[in-house]
């Protein structure tokens, strides 16, 4: 999203071997500002996320939410998508680091983005996962894309009841809780990287 | 044989958990949606698993006070009500609330999700507005 985007960006000359000219310093930053509000971007993180920025992301989003005075049913629809498509990045993201065995700690790599447009919330993540992932992964989207408000439900409660899978890690359920919550269907991509592995985006809008 | 009494403090992400042993009362209040919800609900269901053992005639009242919870913790709370539904099939007096602000559609509609799988346990869902 950064790249090719606003003057400091585009014009090579603008840069220098360490990356922004100093002199270009306010230009640059402000054209990326600006393409991120132009974008209608509430917030946009990209790097690595724990449990403990999840729970940050997810207050500042309440609280800006709520300071808008927005329907407390849509608060709850876009904070419950937000947490669902962060966890599942904490979960399946190829990109991780790993703590020591005795430090449980797990930083995994990913992006998430929320904004508004069209008069919706829309909550957009990307990650890489490993090619080994994406049919199965790929497969379970398209199965909800493919159900209306009825089925989602009753697939919800269906896989509720369900013994957990070992494999899995709750990622059915978590995402029919994120098709439940949209308003049109969800949207997804895979952006293949190498032979190893894609980049996978998913769109929600409520 | 007296039990400790079980406790949790509510944390960020984690809810608070209230289990009276003596008092034959469990509530958890506040929302839920730790990234591995056996770490908060395992233990919690070990002790009631426990307390399901010896609570003979006595009445068990359980009361769900919760606001948001992740998927991964709406599994976690499902099979706490079924073992609830199961205790109560062999013949233990349960009650269970679930309490939901009026305007929140989502825990109301949960509580319902969670109501038509229970054939035993005597389940309320009452409409609670939050205090000022």
């Amino acid at each position: 999203m950064v790249q090719g985007v606003g003057e400091g960006a585009t014009n090579g000359s603008n840069r220098t071997e360490r990356g922004v000219d100093s002199v270009m310093l306010a230009k640059y930053y402000r054209a990326f500002k600006h393409d991120l509000d132009r974008r209608g971007i509430i917030f946009s993180f990209s790097g690595y996320l724990s449990e403990g920025i999840l729970y940050s992301l997810g207050e500042a989003l309440r609280q800006k939410m709520t300071l808008e005075e927005t329907n407390v049913n849509t608060v709850k629809k876009v904070f419950s998508v937000f947490v669902e498509q962060a966890q599942n990045i904490i979960r399946y993201s190829a990109e991780k680091v790993a703590g020591e065995s005795d430090h449980p700690i797990e930083l995994s790599s990913g992006m998430v983005t929320i904004g508004t447009e069209n008069d919706r919330f829309f909550i957009v993540c990307g990650n890489v996962v490993r090619a080994a992932d994406e049919p199965k992964l790929r497969q379970r989207l398209e199965l909800l894309r493919g159900m209306d408000k009825d089925a989602i439900k009753a697939y919800y409660k269906e896989q509720l009841r369900e013994e957990p899978d070992e494999h899995s890690r709750g990622a059915t359920i978590g995402l029919i809780e994120i098709a439940r919550r949209a308003s049109i269907p969800i949207e997804f991509d895979f952006d293949p990287i190498d032979g190893e592995s894609f980049f996978f985006c998913m769109k929600v809008c409520i | 044989m007296a039990m400790e009494n079980f406790k949790i403090a509510a944390t960020e992400r984690s809810p608070e958990v209230n289990f009276d042993f003596d008092g034959c009362r469990l509530s958890l209040r506040g929302e839920s949606y730790p990234e591995d919800a056996s770490t908060v609900f395992g233990p919690l269901f070990s002790a009631l698993e426990r307390f399901l053992a010896t609570i003979g005639e006595r009445e068990f009242v359980v009361e769900f006070d919760l606001t948001y919870f992740n998927s991964s913790s709406a599994k976690a709370l499902m099979n706490m009500l079924k073992l609830l539904d199961h205790a109560a099939r062999d013949g233990a007096r349960i009650s269970v609330s679930w309490l939901f602000a009026p305007d929140d559609d989502t825990m109301k509609e949960f509580g319902e999700d969670f109501s038509e799988d229970l054939e035993h346990v005597a389940f309320n869902l009452v409409a609670v507005e939050p205090a000022a």
